[in-house]
């Protein structure tokens, strides 16, 4: 309870599917013990094809999701073209290496769907990228999450097998951490549409 | 004040013919001894920073009112931001006259508590009437007294109810001990004690008292996040106590009282951005 990481708490999870991604992540917005409210967001569209999420201290949340937001739209101005997901996931390491001696206190989850392709991306707060596994966690539960994802996790699952595993993998593991919980919302991403769902959770 | 014999560490005897002179009865083990005392203060944990400080992680309350007294605690057990258990039982039956709740170190309130459940049954034996709550209460204040600076952990309610009436108690282990009508106590007291400074009326029917220390643990179960869990809640009455609540889910209530004020419950009424 005492390092920076955990002083607003949250957790984030990504997974990769057949042809789609899923990300999920609590919506408690605290300090320390107290929690202050229950709707904050912590998973970013940044394109139609690219979905940003973040854990850790929450102003360098919303100020990182700001610097990318910036990133993307002054590439869509010059390169008058989408940014690929790839490209994205190497713009999120560069930016967060940038500031390797000031970081921002957050560990960072890209997904995407690159052709059709699955994309999932993870770092720690200086930026070291690790894009190959099939899931990834961050933040005050994700350990207790990982547990949750290795038991349901399996390969090449459809759009609505990927949205009960992630929202199952999310409550499970939000349930055993003090700091993270007080509601879920799940994204699925495929190449027709991105599905958004609140889940209701324990509010404690 | 120490009824044991301090060698007898952790031995049960059993009655002996040889020993006509004194009844051994099982004995407990011996009360802990300090072997050494800090000379700097009151022992720092956690760093010093309380509200960080999770051995006090939980919400209990407990207030007097026309129909005797209510106490409403939360089950949360947490180990820095891990929940170890959602079941724990915070209410502790000492006999059945007289309840403690726990918040703070559990082994210490469980021993403490038991033992002080010992001292008032071998008192009812040698002096044919129960111990008053007053006294069972001040007792307990001595012992916590006698192990002051020591990093004993204890902010416990002692209720019960004897021959003038029910009564309500505030004991800690910096030795403090006070009566009053509402007391709150935990990580979530602060929480808890905004609802019940709000709907406290000492004339309440008991089904008021009731709902009121439930709404008072949800509350606190919801902000505080050393507090959850289940809802249990005792009435003390002039013939002892009874278990109004053995385990109401906050999860459940949180939806419940949503639904009332005619809200969802998740969060969204301010139709917050998603993505």
């Amino acid at each position: 309870m005492s390092g920076i990481f955990e002083y607003n708490g949250g957790s984030i999870v990504g997974m990769k599917g057949k042809n789609c991604i899923a990300m999920a992540c609590d919506r408690r917005f605290g300090q320390q013990m107290s929690t202050i409210t229950t709707n904050y967001q912590k998973v970013f569209k940044i394109q139609d094809n690219i979905l940003l999420a973040l854990s850790g201290l929450n102003t360098d949340i919303h100020t990182f999701y700001a610097l990318m937001e910036k990133e993307i739209n002054l590439y869509n101005l010059k390169e008058n073209r989408k940014m690929k997901p790839t490209t994205f996931a190497n713009l999120v390491a560069s930016a967060l290496y940038e500031r390797r001696f000031g970081p921002f206190f957050v560990t960072p989850i890209v997904a995407g769907l690159e052709n059709g392709k699955p994309i999932l991306a993870t770092y720690d707060s200086i930026g070291c990228k690790s894009d190959l596994d099939d899931f990834q966690v961050g933040g005050t539960g994700g350990n207790y999450i990982y547990g949750a994802c290795e038991a349901f996790f399996k390969p090449d699952m459809n759009p609505e097998e990927l949205e009960e595993v992630i929202g199952q993998s999310l409550v499970s593991g939000c349930d055993r951490d003090a700091l993270s919980g007080w509601g879920g919302v799940v994204y699925v991403l495929t190449e027709q549409k991105l599905t958004v769902k609140i889940l209701k959770t324990k509010q404690t | 004040m120490i009824d044991f014999d301090p060698s007898t560490f952790g031995l049960a005897h059993t009655y002996q013919k040889e020993d006509k002179d004194e009844i051994n009865t099982l004995k407990m083990p011996s009360a802990p001894q300090v072997i050494y005392r800090t000379l700097n203060g009151p022992t720092q944990t956690n760093g010093g920073n309380k509200l960080n400080n999770f051995k006090h992680g939980t919400t209990t309350l407990g207030f007097v009112f026309k129909e005797g007294i209510l106490l409403a605690v939360d089950s949360r057990a947490s180990m820095g931001s891990f929940l170890s258990s959602e079941q724990v039982r915070k209410v502790i039956e000492i006999n059945e006259y007289l309840l403690g709740t726990m918040a703070g170190g559990a082994a210490d309130c469980q021993y403490w508590l038991a033992y002080l459940a010992n001292h008032c049954r071998t008192y009812e034996l040698k002096n044919g009437s129960k111990l008053s709550v007053a006294a069972a209460s001040k007792f307990l204040q001595g012992i916590l007294i006698g192990y002051k600076n020591s990093g004993l952990s204890m902010g416990c309610m002692i209720a019960g109810s004897d021959l003038s009436g029910q009564h309500l108690y505030y004991i800690d282990n910096d030795g403090m001990r006070l009566k009053g009508d509402i007391f709150s106590v935990g990580s979530g007291s602060t929480y808890a004690y905004g609802v019940l400074d709000n709907h406290y009326r000492y004339e309440m029917s008991l089904n008021e008292a009731v709902e009121l220390g439930i709404r008072a643990i949800y509350h606190a179960t919801h902000r505080d996040t050393a507090s959850g869990g289940v809802v249990r809640v005792y009435h003390i009455h002039q013939n002892g106590w009874t278990k109004v609540h053995d385990g109401i889910d906050v999860v459940d209530l949180h939806y419940q009282f949503a639904q009332q004020k005619g809200l969802v419950g998740d969060g969204d009424e301010a139709k917050q951005r998603l993505f």
